[in-house]
C-alpha cells in the first residue's frame, strides 16, 4: 500500500510538471478559403455528405446526384443519414479533431459556430466571386461562381443567413426551409363556430371556448418549447441574444410576464408542450380517442404527421387546417425560420472543397431539385422562380386538408415569407436556444399556492447562469 | 505477496517483459497517460479540444475548478450524488445485514432464497431502470395543477389507490424532488442487495459456530448475540461493502439514466436529478474537456477522502 | 422482530424450554414471513416486467391491472424486437463481448504469469503501481480515452468499443493470487524436466486455474453486456445506417425515447425482458462462478 501511495504521487508530480509546460504554442487564424488556380481540375473526388432526409427524400436526393454525375462524373457523393440534426453536430465535432469530417452536412447556424471554434468550414465567399469556367463531361462550360441571377433568384433573408456569422463571410447555403404553422382541427372549429385565432389573444380566447366544449380536452398543443421561447421574444421585440457583446439578454421582465401567462394557460390544461406530453403534440391532436387536442404548433414541414390516420374508406376522420401561427401585434408579424443549410468542410486536398462546392451549388440553384425536394418533403424551397415551375404551381395548386395536406402547409408557408426571422448565431447560441426551452417548461409547470413571480425569477436566473457557463 | 523464494531464476529475465508488453503497453495509453492528461487539462484554464486542434494556447491555473465549483447545477449534482449515498448505503446495508443473519438461521429454502435475493444482480441497470419506471409512471397530462387528467397510472399507484391512497405523481412532469428520490432510493437500494447480502452471507457462514454455541450455554439474549457477536465478527466485511457501497454510490449515474432517460430528470425539470458523473459527462459532451476533468479530479478527492475516513472509522470498529 | 429479542429475558427455569420452544417456532415464522416478503419485493419487478410485456396495450392501461394477462400477446415481443431492431444489437454487443473477453484473457494471462512465476527487476513496484490505478475512478480516464481514440480515428468502429478495456488490473490480481497458489514444486519439476515456461502455463497453471477463469469470462462478458457510458460515447450510431455499432443497452434506452405517440410500454417490457433474458439464462448455469467471482470481485461487470 505504501508503494502504491508512493506511486500516486509521483505520478501526481508528473501530471503537474507537464500541466505546466502544457499547451501547443502555434497558432492558425480562421482565414478565408483560396480558389486554387484553374478552379476545379477535374479529378477524381468522393465526397461524404452527412444529412438526416428519411427514405424518400434520399431517392430524390439519389436521381439528383445522377444528375450531377452527367455532369461532373469525377466527383463522387457519398451520404449518411446520421440520425437528427443534433446527432450530426455531435458527430462531426468528434470527426473534426481527426480531420475526417465530413465534406458537405447539413447544418444549422449554431452548428456552424461550434465547427468555427476549430476553423473547420470553409468561407464560399471566393467560389461565389470565382469567374473560372468549368467544363462539364459534355463540354459545355458554366463559371465557378453564381451568376447575378443565381444570386437573385435565392430568397434574400435565406441567402444571408449564410453570413450572419459576426464576420461578415459567408459560411452556408440554405438548402431548404420551414416554419412553424398552426394545425387545427378544421371540422371541429366549424361546427363550434370558431375563429381560427390570429393574435395571442385570440387564442387565450378560444383555448377557454374549447375546454368549456369539450373540458376533458388540453385545446392546444405546441411541439418546440425553445421555439416558443424565441418566437415570442421576436414577436414582443425584446432581447434574446446577441452574437455580441453580452450574449444572454433573455432575463426581461417581458419574457418573464409572456412565460407567466403561458403558465397560467397550463395551469388551465389549456394546453401542453411536446416535453410535456412526453411525446410529439401531434399524436394528441390527431387521437380519435381519449384525451385530444384541436390545435398543435409544429414544423410546416411535418404535415403529414398532423393528418389524422384514414379509416377503411380512404377518408379521414376530420379536416385539417393550416393557418399562420398567432401573433402579438399585426405590425411586427414574426415566424421562425427553421430547416437546415449546407456548409462545406476545409479538407487538405483543395480540390475536395471546390468539388463540394460544386454540388452544393447544384443542389440549391436547381430549380427541378428544389422544387422536387419541396414536394417531397413539405419543406419551402429557397429559390424565388421555383413558384414558376408548372409542375410545382400545380402541386400547390392542389392543397386541401387531407390528401394534400402537404401543399397546403407548403403555401401557407410561402405567404408568409415576410416575416421569417432567424436568431444570432455564435458559439453557445444553441445552449441558449436549449435553456430557454427548459426554461418555459419548467415555468409552465411551476404549482399553484407558491410564490409564482419568485420562482420564474429565479428560473430565468439559473438558466442565464447555466448559459454563461457553457459558453 | 506470495511468492517465498523458490522463485527460479530464469535464464531469459527479459521474457517477463514480453509477457507483460501487451498490458503495459494498453495501461500506457488508456490508464497512464490519461492519468497525467486529466492533471494536464484540469489545471489549462477553459481548455477545450476543439479549440486546442486549432493550436490554441490556455493559460495554466485553477480556472477551472473555479469555475465548476460556482457552477449551481455542479453543486446541485453534488447534492443529488451526496444525498443518494447518505441515504442508499447505511440503508441497504443494512437490510441486507438483516437478511443475511435471517438467511443464515434457517436450513429450508435457504439456497432458494438466496439465489433470489442474487437476481437483480445479473440485471443491466437501464433496463431493470425501465421497469422501475413503469411500475411508477403515470399518464396524464397537466400533472400537478387543477386540471390534471389521469389516464392510467403505473402499478404502484394502483396498488396505493386500491389501499385508497392517493395517486403519486412520482416520476413525470410536475413531480416533486422528494418523490424522484424516493423512487430512485427504492431502485438503488434494489440493486445494492445482491452484492452486499452476498458478502455479508459468506462471512456469516464463515464465522465459528463455537461463539454462538458458547453464547447460548450462558442464555445471552438474540439483540445481544446480534450486536455483540454477529456485528463485531462480520465487521471485516461490514466495512468492505460500505466502503464499496459509498465508493460506487459516489458513482451513481446509470441506474438514473434507467428510470429518468439521459434527460436524468422529470420532463419539466431536465438535469434535476444529475449526479457527479453525469456532470463530467455533460462537460465531456459540451467540448469543455478543461472543466471535464477538473470535475473528475474531484470526485476522485472526494471518494478519496471518503474512502480514507471510512478505512479510519473501521480501523478503530473493526474486529479482526 | 424487537419484541422476539426481549421476551428472551426469563428468569423461571421450569417454564423456560417450554416457552423457548414457543419463542423458537414464532421466530421461525417470523423470519420466514420477513424473507419470503423480501423475496417478493426483490422479484417484483420482473413479474412485472414479464406481466406487463404480455399483455396488449389496452389491457395494461386498465385502471385495476390484470395480474395475469387475460389476453397473452407475444407479439408485444416480436414488435419489440424489430422496434428497438435488437438482432444487430444484438450480434454486435455479441461480438464486441467475444472478443473482448477471449484478448483480455490472453492478456491477463500472461501478466498474471509473469507477476506470478517470473522473476524480474522492478516487478514488486510495477505490481503495486498498478493496484494503485485501481483506486482511480473511471470517469477520469474516459475523457482522454475520449480524446485519444477520436485521434486514432477509431470512432464508431467495433475497435474503440473492445480495446481501451482489455486489461483489467484487478482480473491480473485476481488470477496472479491464483496462479500463487499453484504449488511451486511442479514449477520446478517442469523446469527439471526442461518444459518450457510457456508450456508450463498453457499445460499446468491454465487448467489449474480454471474457475477463476470462467468468473473473469462471465464478469467480463456481463460487462459487455451492460456496459453504457462509454459505447454511448463512442460508437452509438443507429445499426440501421451504414453498419452502426451501437451496443444493446444504448439501443434498448433509445429505442423508446425517440417514437412519436404514446410509449407502448408492454413493447417496451418485452424489449426489456429480451435484453435480459441471456443474462437470465448465464446465471441459472454458471451461478456458482458468478457469485464466486462476484463476491471477490465486488464490481459490476
Amino acid at each position: 500500500m505504501k508503494k502504491a501511495l508512493l506511486l500516486v504521487s509521483v505520478l501526481f508530480l508528473i501530471a503537474l510538471t507537464s500541466a505546466f509546460c502544457g499547451g501547443t504554442a502555434e497558432s492558425a487564424a480562421a482565414s478565408a478559403f483560396e480558389v486554387p488556380e484553374g478552379g476545379y481540375d477535374g479529378s477524381e473526388v468522393t465526397l461524404t455528405f452527412y444529412h438526416t432526409m428519411g427514405a424518400n427524400l434520399n431517392t430524390v436526393l439519389d436521381e439528383y446526384i445522377a444528375e450531377f454525375n452527367q455532369l461532373f462524373p469525377n466527383i463522387h457523393i457519398k451520404w449518411e443519414q446520421v440520425g437528427g440534426y443534433d446527432d450530426v453536430k455531435n458527430q462531426i465535432s468528434t470527426e473534426i479533431p481527426a480531420g475526417n469530417q465530413p465534406n458537405l452536412a447539413y447544418c444549422y447556424p449554431d452548428h456552424v459556430a461550434m465547427y468555427n471554434l476549430a476553423g473547420a468550414v470553409a468561407t464560399l465567399d471566393n467560389l461565389i466571386a470565382s469567374q473560372i469556367p468549368v467544363t462539364h463531361a459534355d463540354g459545355t462550360t458554366e463559371i465557378l461562381g453564381l451568376t447575378e441571377e443565381q444570386k437573385a433568384d435565392f430568397i434574400e433573408g435565406y441567402y444571408n443567413e449564410g453570413c450572419q456569422f459576426g464576420d461578415g463571410l459567408m459560411y452556408t447555403m440554405p438548402f431548404s426551409k420551414s416554419t412553424e404553422v398552426l394545425y387545427y382541427n378544421k371540422t371541429f372549429f366549424d361546427e363550434h363556430n370558431l375563429k381560427v385565432p390570429t393574435t395571442w389573444d385570440e387564442m387565450e380566447e378560444v383555448c377557454a371556448k374549447i375546454k368549456e366544449i369539450a373540458p376533458n380536452s388540453i385545446p392546444l398543443g405546441y411541439d418546440s418549447e425553445a421555439n416558443w421561447f424565441i418566437t415570442m421574444c421576436e414577436q414582443y421585440n425584446s432581447p434574446y441574444t446577441s452574437a455580441t457583446g453580452d450574449h444572454y439578454l433573455f432575463d426581461n421582465a417581458t419574457n418573464r410576464e409572456f412565460i407567466k401567462r403561458f403558465r397560467q394557460w397550463y395551469q388551465n390544461g389549456w394546453m401542453t408542450t411536446q416535453t410535456l406530453l412526453g411525446s410529439y403534440t401531434s399524436g394528441l391532436f390527431t387521437s380519435t380517442n381519449e384525451t385530444v387536442s384541436y390545435m398543435s404548433i409544429g414544423s410546416s414541414a411535418g404535415a403529414t404527421y398532423q393528418r389524422p390516420a384514414a379509416g377503411a374508406d380512404g377518408k379521414y376522420p376530420f379536416e385539417v387546417g393550416i393557418a399562420t401561427i398567432p401573433q402579438v401585434s399585426d405590425a411586427n408579424r414574426k415566424v421562425i425560420s427553421q430547416g437546415p443549410s449546407i456548409c462545406i468542410f476545409n479538407k487538405d486536398n483543395p480540390q475536395e472543397v471546390v468539388a463540394s462546392w460544386l454540388f452544393v451549388k447544384y443542389l440549391t440553384t436547381s430549380v427541378e431539385f428544389q422544387a422536387a425536394f419541396s414536394m417531397a418533403s413539405g419543406y419551402v424551397p429557397v429559390l424565388k422562380s421555383v413558384t414558376d415551375n408548372e409542375i410545382y404551381a400545380d402541386f400547390i395548386a392542389q392543397a386541401d386538408y387531407g390528401k394534400y395536406i402537404t401543399a397546403l402547409s407548403t403555401k401557407v408557408c410561402l405567404e408568409q415569407q415576410d416575416a421569417y426571422y432567424t436568431s444570432p448565431a455564435f458559439n453557445g447560441s444553441s445552449t441558449a436556444r436549449d435553456e430557454v426551452g427548459a426554461l418555459l417548461t419548467k415555468c409552465l409547470t411551476i404549482p399553484e399556492g407558491s410564490d409564482v413571480d419568485a420562482q420564474i425569477a429565479a428560473a430565468f436566473k439559473l438558466a442565464i447562469q447555466k448559459c454563461e457557463y457553457n459558453d | 505477496m506470495g511468492g517465498k523464494n523458490t522463485m527460479v531464476e530464469s535464464r531469459r529475465p527479459w521474457m517477463a517483459w514480453v509477457y507483460l508488453a501487451p498490458a503495459i503497453l494498453l495501461l500506457l495509453v488508456f490508464t497512464v497517460w490519461p492519468i497525467i492528461n486529466t492533471f494536464r487539462m484540469a489545471f489549462l484554464v477553459g481548455y477545450r479540444g476543439l479549440e486546442a486542434v486549432q493550436g490554441k494556447t490556455f493559460p495554466f491555473g485553477f480556472g477551472n475548478f473555479t469555475k465548476v465549483i460556482q457552477f449551481q447545477d455542479f453543486l446541485n449534482c453534488l447534492r443529488n450524488t451526496t444525498l443518494l449515498c447518505v441515504i442508499t448505503v447505511p440503508l441497504s446495508t443494512f437490510l441486507a445485514l438483516l437478511i443475511s443473519v435471517c438467511l443464515n438461521s434457517i436450513k429450508t429454502l435457504q439456497k432458494g432464497l438466496q439465489t433470489i435475493f442474487f437476481l437483480p444482480y445479473v440485471t443491466n441497470s437501464i433496463a431493470i431502470g425501465m421497469v422501475f419506471a413503469a411500475m411508477f409512471n403515470i399518464v396524464g397530462s397537466a400533472h400537478g395543477t387543477s386540471n390534471q387528467i389521469i389516464i392510467t397510472a403505473g402499478i404502484v399507484n394502483n396498488i396505493i389507490t386500491f389501499f385508497g391512497g392517493e395517486p403519486v405523481n412520482w416520476i413525470n412532469s410536475g413531480s416533486t424532488y422528494l418523490a424522484n428520490m424516493t423512487v430512485m432510493v427504492i431502485y438503488i437500494v434494489w440493486n445494492a442487495l445482491p452484492f452486499k447480502i452476498l458478502i455479508l452471507l459468506g462471512g456469516l457462514q464463515s464465522v465459528n459456530k463455537q461463539y454462538y454455541d458458547a453464547a447460548r450455554v450462558d442464555g445471552t439474549s438474540r439483540r445481544r448475540i446480534f450486536t455483540r457477536i454477529t456485528v463485531p465478527l462480520l465487521s471485516p466485511m461490514i466495512a468492505y461493502v460500505v466502503i464499496t457501497g459509498f465508493i460506487g454510490g459516489f458513482k451513481e449515474y446509470t441506474s438514473i439514466v434507467g428510470v429518468f432517460g439521459e434527460k436524468m430528470g422529470p420532463a419539466n425539470d431536465q438535469g434535476r436529478l444529475n449526479t457527479m458523473v453525469g456532470f463530467i459527462y455533460d462537460a465531456l459532451e459540451n467540448n469543455h474537456q478543461g472543466r471535464a476533468s477538473a470535475a473528475a479530479l474531484i470526485l476522485f478527492g472526494i471518494i478519496l477522502v471518503v474512502t480514507l475516513i471510512n478505512l479510519q472509522v473501521s480501523k478503530r470498529r473493526v474486529h479482526y | 422482530m424487537a419484541e422476539t429479542f426481549n421476551t428472551m429475558q426469563e428468569k423461571d427455569m421450569g417454564s423456560v424450554v417450554s416457552r423457548q420452544k414457543v419463542i423458537a417456532v414464532l421466530a421461525k415464522v417470523l423470519v420466514y414471513a420477513f424473507l419470503i416478503l423480501m423475496a417478493v419485493i426483490v422479484l417484483f419487478p420482473f413479474y412485472w416486467m414479464i406481466n406487463s410485456s404480455l399483455k396488449p396495450l389496452e389491457e395494461y392501461r386498465l385502471p385495476i391491472p390484470t395480474f395475469w394477462p387475460h389476453k397473452l400477446l407475444l407479439s408485444n415481443y416480436v414488435n419489440a424486437f424489430n422496434t428497438a431492431k435488437l438482432g444487430r444489437l444484438f450480434l454486435n454487443t455479441l461480438y464486441v463481448g467475444v472478443v473482448s473477453t477471449l484478448l483480455s484473457l490472453v492478456i491477463t494471462i500472461l501478466s498474471a504469469f509473469a507477476f506470478a512465476r517470473l522473476e524480474f527487476k522492478g516487478k514488486n513496484v510495477l505490481f503495486a503501481g498498478l493496484l494503485a490505478t485501481m483506486m482511480i475512478p473511471g470517469e477520469l480516464f474516459t475523457i482522454t480515452n475520449y480524446m485519444t481514440v477520436t485521434r486514432l480515428n477509431w470512432l464508431n468502429t467495433y475497435t474503440v468499443l473492445i480495446v481501451p478495456f482489455l486489461v483489467s488490473v484487478f482480473y491480473i490480481y485476481l488470477l496472479r493470487q491464483n496462479f500463487l497458489q499453484i504449488p511451486d514444486e511442479l514449477y520446478l519439476a517442469a523446469k527439471v524436466d526442461g518444459t518450457s515456461d510457456f508450456k508450463y502455463l498453457c499445460k499446468v497453471m491454465i487448467p489449474l486455474s480454471l474457475p477463476t477463469l470462467i468468473s473473469i469470462t462471465i464478469l467480463k462478458m456481463m460487462g459487455a453486456w451492460n456496459s453504457y457510458i462509454w459505447p454511448r460515447l463512442v460508437a452509438n450510431k443507429d445499426p440501421l445506417n451504414n453498419g452502426g455499432h451501437r451496443l444493446i443497452t444504448n439501443g434498448l434506452r433509445n429505442a423508446f425515447t425517440q417514437t412519436t405517440g404514446e410509449v407502448n410500454y408492454p413493447e417496451q417490457m418485452a424489449a426489456v425482458a429480451l435484453v435480459s433474458a441471456p443474462l437470465f439464462l448465464v446465471f441459472v448455469f454458471l451461478r456458482k462462478y458468478i457469485m464466486k467471482g462476484v463476491s471477490r470481485s465486488g464490481i459490476k461487470g
